[in-house]
């Protein structure tokens, strides 16, 4: 017995270290986005401020991070990406549904290559379907001579959901393949014999019963083509989404802008997360009540307690909710106490950093000297130069990623 | 309205496989006609090329004298209630109701008339806008029947309809059926693999076996005179004497069975003929349980045998009474509840009779395994 | 054919055809069919395809094996390293990922009351739906030099200097680790839900140990989550892109950044393509593999 009760506080344990790992980075990430520091960190922490969601900074040396309100190229590829998510779902919903369709009615040997033929690209690594597209459709646009297949061939949204179409079609697929399991096919052949024919049929039966995989296919379609990166980054061709406009930056140095990004992101699912949450729970509870009504009504005697009079019941997660509002009071009461909030405090901490720039300026330029030397060394035909090339100046990372330059002389 | 509806040797086959072989049969304008049989003897696959949902690979399916190969479900007379009754979930009563309107093109006042109209005449009034699963199982099968209704069909099919009732309300909706039946005047082909509901709703049985029709006959002919042994042992209950003939006397058969020299008579073959044996040929003999009697003083019959007692099950109106001969044939019986059996648990040996008309002797068959 | 058409009426069969036609020829077999094709080719502007120049060529896959021919080495040992580095961790963080998941998924599907499952699963969903660059950039923030990690373990006083955890490539692999981990659990859990408690009780009831109990009834009834599990996390992390262009350090390289060179930075198509089609012949012969050691079929794994 003792050994089972002790096995349970291991299991809690360790289940409080997943959700951890899990949720750590995310809410560390969130919490840097106030830092008005250049590099998001917790520690040192600079100023608390929303300069991130705002204009951003000038840093002190001479780099323009902008903020998330002022970013122009985040904006375009946001409604580039709108764009294409809304593309792929008038693509990929249709294509899915008609597949699964399709999978009921084809039998044995056929059904099999059938529904692998359909599940492939969810295989098929991301780059890979972007690659394809973007190969075919070049050759495409070549042979079109300056048509209207030139013109698509060579346009980064048309592959881009072309590409994103063929794989998330698969997911829409399998939502409604799993909803139509359940399908009761003697509906269809009700309906048939009272004299419907199939069209009726797959409007006034079909679709409706599908109605809800349909809406939570076109919710999956959208994300998944908002959020995708891996296809993206090759059939956008010269265009750019949010995705890769976010790649991009963070390749080229991380900014707490991203972080503040992020927390709008995070913010938004938690939101709809909630919403969805509640919605379903009192949906439940409706039925619920409605199948203890119908019961209640069937059995006719007592024996099933009546329904509890309605009081005002306070659900317990409001608690929760409060606690964490009073603690961000309290805690944003603190850091204004202590001037860490405001522009008295930014421009303390940016008057420091100043002085301390012309050290970094000469560091930097050492770093870049040597580095150079060291490339055209060993960098004749080899990979190495190509990398470089990718990657850009090893040294960028260096600074931004945060290092202190010392410690990597020494190395 | 009504119609007839004749199957000239109708086979469905699936690839190798009957389903049904070659059935006939002629089924009366406005009549109450039942296929029973066990599950997989092919009564569905009959009902669903009578509807259209599948083509007989031979034979002809003819309603009020029109051939329908080649029509679909959609274009016939014919309406059916599925076994799962596949009611629409997402529509309301008045809507599942009137749907075979409204894909017509019906406006939707004259609908909601047409679904009210049927909504009474099913006994749901005023349930038109409830949601099917806010309705008890007996409502909607109701419903149910109510929508095949509703375009007034010349033939009604039911598939099973009342299987997933429980016993209650099943019974009360095989007469509500059959109200319903004489009420609308159409023709009601029935199937079901339950004898009970088959005997006490239809005019006319046919009881089916693995793809192929036993007999055809009204309820008391297919109960009283089975025409096979699998007939005689699926319908009702039976016990089977196999045996010997050792004297034929007209339609009088004398067996040989365990022993016993039982006198029996012959059984029907239908249009009036009878089975012929002679001596010594393998039969067996039928006698329904409620035919046997514990013998007392007073009566007398020409079949008197010994049994040993075995047990004794109460089953609320009747009392089944199993004992057997050298304990090898099985024989039960049963009695009313009324009748005294204290005395019968004590002794090892129980007189029975049973009448000559009451025994039915046919030639070695498959029986309907329980 | 004619039956299909009597069954769904023309109107609606003309759409299923046109869809399902639209999609598996146009978007799935020929893109591939002429990656494929294009992998054989010489690297050529694209106006003089189809020109005297266009012939079949293996110089992409030996570029790959034996590396530029002005190179002195025999083989070429980057571009196969990485090759081989990329499976090698793809398949170790398959597995890490396989026994780190494997305790929750069946604490949720079924040790947990219905109500803390269900809130485990929204939980688990929340991160899944942020992007995984953005998951990656908040690893980055722990891993950096002046990051969380470095910051806390110096604050503690248990190292002297940063860590750099990037060019240890640590941050990497954590990364890929925690990016694929939901794709692991939800078809544990799929799997392990279906199964009947009173199993658990029965082989309790009966002597099992805790561990037999798993090896014996949880493990071969969760066998075709499990091969689902491995094989979206295998393939996932083995194609990644994301994670790697955030998270690796400049001197290590993911088998997906060797491709996006050729493509993007060296404008060599055909090369890219050989090294797709490369990747793409490890893909199918992992879920082929899959499929032998498991005994399942294509379909339990994708679901």
């Amino acid at each position: 017995m003792k050994s089972q009760q002790a096995l349970k506080i291991l299991l809690g344990i360790y289940i409080f270290i997943f959700f951890a790992y899990l949720f750590g980075p995310l809410v560390i990430m969130s919490i840097t986005a106030f830092n008005s520091a250049e590099f998001p960190s917790i520690t040192p922490w600079e100023c608390f401020s929303f300069r991130w969601f705002n204009e951003g900074k000038i840093a002190y040396d001479g780099q323009h991070l902008a903020g998330l309100a002022t970013d122009w190229r985040l904006h375009e590829g946001l409604i580039t990406s709108l764009k294409i998510g809304l593309g792929v779902v008038l693509l990929a919903v249709p294509i899915g549904l008609s597949a699964a369709l399709v999978l009921t009615q084809v039998h044995s040997r056929l059904r099999t290559a059938f529904y692998s033929l359909s599940i492939m690209p969810v295989l098929f690594p991301g780059v890979i379907i972007g690659i394809s597209t973007v190969v075919l459709w070049d050759r495409i646009a070549t042979m079109g001579g300056g048509g209207l297949a030139t013109e698509l061939g060579r346009n980064g949204i048309f592959l881009t959901i072309l590409a994103q179409a063929c794989f998330i079609s698969t997911y829409c697929f399998l939502i409604f393949v799993a909803r139509l399991q359940r399908f009761d096919q003697t509906q269809e052949e009700a309906a048939l014999d009272l004299g419907a024919n199939q069209t009726q049929v797959f409007f006034k039966i079909l679709i409706p019963y599908m109605m809800p995989a349909i809406a939570s296919s076109c919710v999956i379609a959208f994300l998944a083509s908002f959020e995708n990166y891996n296809t993206t980054v090759f059939s956008i061709l010269s265009d750019q989404t949010l995705t890769t406009v976010i790649a991009s930056k963070v390749r080229l140095g991380i900014s707490p802008a991203i972080s503040s990004l992020a927390l709008v992101i995070i913010l938004i699912t938690l939101t709809v997360t909630i919403i969805y949450e509640v919605l379903r729970r009192r949906e439940d509870k409706k039925k619920k009540e409605l199948e203890a009504e119908a019961l209640f009504a069937q059995t006719l005697d007592s024996r099933l307690k009546k329904a509890k009079t309605k009081g005002l019941k306070i659900p317990k997660s409001i608690f929760g909710i409060l606690f964490v509002v009073v603690v961000c009071i309290f805690g944003f009461n603190k850091m204004v106490e202590k001037g860490m909030y405001g522009s008295t405090c930014i421009a303390a901490s940016e008057k420091e950093k100043k002085s301390n720039f012309a050290d970094q300026l000469k560091l930097l330029q050492k770093n870049a000297e040597k580095a150079s030397q060291q490339s055209s060394e060993n960098g004749d035909v080899g990979e190495k130069k190509e990398f470089d090339s990718i990657f850009g100046d090893p040294n960028l990372f260096k600074d931004f990623g945060g290092f202190d330059s010392k410690t990597q002389d020494q190395d | 309205m009504s119609a007839d509806v004749e199957l000239q040797n109708v086979s469905v086959s699936f690839g190798n496989f009957y389903a049904a072989k070659n059935v006939s049969v002629k089924i009366e304008k406005g009549e109450f006609f039942s296929f029973l049989g066990p599950s997989g003897c092919g009564k569905t696959t009959l009902l669903r090329a009578i509807s259209g949902f599948s083509e007989p690979s031979d034979g002809q399916i003819l309603i009020g004298n029109q051939d329908m190969a080649g029509i679909g479900p959609n274009k016939r007379p014919t309406s059916l209630i599925f076994q799962n009754l596949a009611l629409f979930p997402l529509m309301s009563v008045a809507d599942n109701i009137a749907f075979s309107l409204e894909v017509r093109g019906t406006g939707k006042v004259q609908r909601r008339k047409r679904a009210d109209e049927l909504l009474e005449l099913v006994a749901l009034s005023g349930q038109g806008d409830k949601k099917v699963h806010e309705l008890s199982g007996g409502q909607r099968q109701r419903v149910a029947i109510a929508r095949a209704l509703a375009i007034e069909p010349e033939v009604l099919l039911l598939d099973e309809p009342l299987s997933a009732l429980d016993l209650k309300l099943r019974q009360k909706m095989r007469t509500e059926l059959r109200e319903i039946q004489k009420r609308v005047g159409i023709t009601f082909i029935y199937i079901t693999h339950d004898q009970g509901e088959a005997l006490t709703m239809s005019d006319r049985i046919a009881v089916m076996n693995q793809g192929e029709l036993e007999q055809i006959g009204s309820c008391h002919n297919v109960y009283e005179s089975p025409r096979t042994p699998f007939v005689a042992t699926f319908v009702g209950e039976n016990n089977a004497f196999y045996g010997t003939v050792s004297a034929v006397d007209g339609d009088m058969v004398n067996v040989l069975a365990d022993g016993h020299n039982f006198l029996a008579k012959a059984g029907d073959l239908g249009e009036g003929k009878k089975y012929t044996f002679k001596k010594d040929d393998k039969v067996i003999m039928f006698v329904r349980p409620e035919s046997i009697f514990l013998k007392d003083q007073n009566n007398q019959a020409d079949n008197i045998f010994t049994a040993g007692f075995k047990a004794i099950e109460f089953e609320g109106n009747l009392k089944n009474i199993y004992m057997s001969i050298d304990g090898k044939q099985n024989v039960r019986c049963s009695v009313s509840n009324a009748v005294d059996t204290t005395d019968l648990s004590n002794s090892k040996n129980v007189e029975l009779k049973f009448s000559s008309r009451d025994a039915v002797v046919l030639p070695v068959g498959p029986l309907a395994v329980d | 054919m004619k039956y299909f058409f009597n069954k769904n009426g023309p109107l609606i069969s003309t759409y299923l055809i046109i869809a399902i036609s639209f999609w598996f020829v146009f978007l799935i077999i020929i893109p591939q069919l002429y990656m494929f094709d294009l992998s054989f080719r010489p690297n050529i502007p694209s106006l003089l395809r189809g020109g005297p120049d266009d012939v079949y060529t293996l110089i992409h896959y030996k570029h790959f094996l034996f590396g530029s021919q002005t190179s002195g080495e025999s083989y070429n040992y980057v571009d196969v390293g990485v090759f081989f580095n990329t499976l090698l961790i793809a398949i170790l963080i398959t597995l890490i990922n396989l026994c780190f998941c494997y305790p929750i998924a069946f604490y949720i599907a079924k040790v947990a009351s219905p109500n803390t499952a269900r809130l485990l699963i929204v939980s688990l969903i929340i991160p899944f739906w942020i992007n995984e660059l953005l998951r990656s950039f908040a690893l980055r923030i722990l891993f950096a030099g002046e990051g969380f990690i470095n910051n806390a373990l110096l604050k503690l006083g248990l190292i002297d200097n940063g860590i750099n955890f990037i060019a240890m490539d640590v941050a990497l692999y954590t990364g890929l680790n925690y990016a694929y981990i939901l794709l692991m659990i939800f078809p544990l859990y799929n799997a392990m839900e279906t199964l009947d408690k009173n199993q658990l009780e029965a082989a309790e009831d009966l002597g099992s140990s805790m561990l037999k109990t798993h090896f014996r009834i949880v493990i071969p009834h969760a066998k075709a989550g499990i091969a689902s599990g491995c094989t979206m996390v295998f393939m996932l992390t083995a194609g990644a892109l994301a994670t790697p262009v955030v998270l690796s350090s400049p001197n290590t390289f993911w088998f997906t950044q060797l491709i996006y060179q050729w493509f993007n930075m060296n404008d060599n198509w055909p090369r890219g393509a050989a090294y797709s089609v490369v990747l793409l012949s490890v893909s199918v012969v992992f879920v082929l593999l899959m499929m032998r050691i498991f005994k399942v079929k294509i379909g339990e794994i994708v679901r």
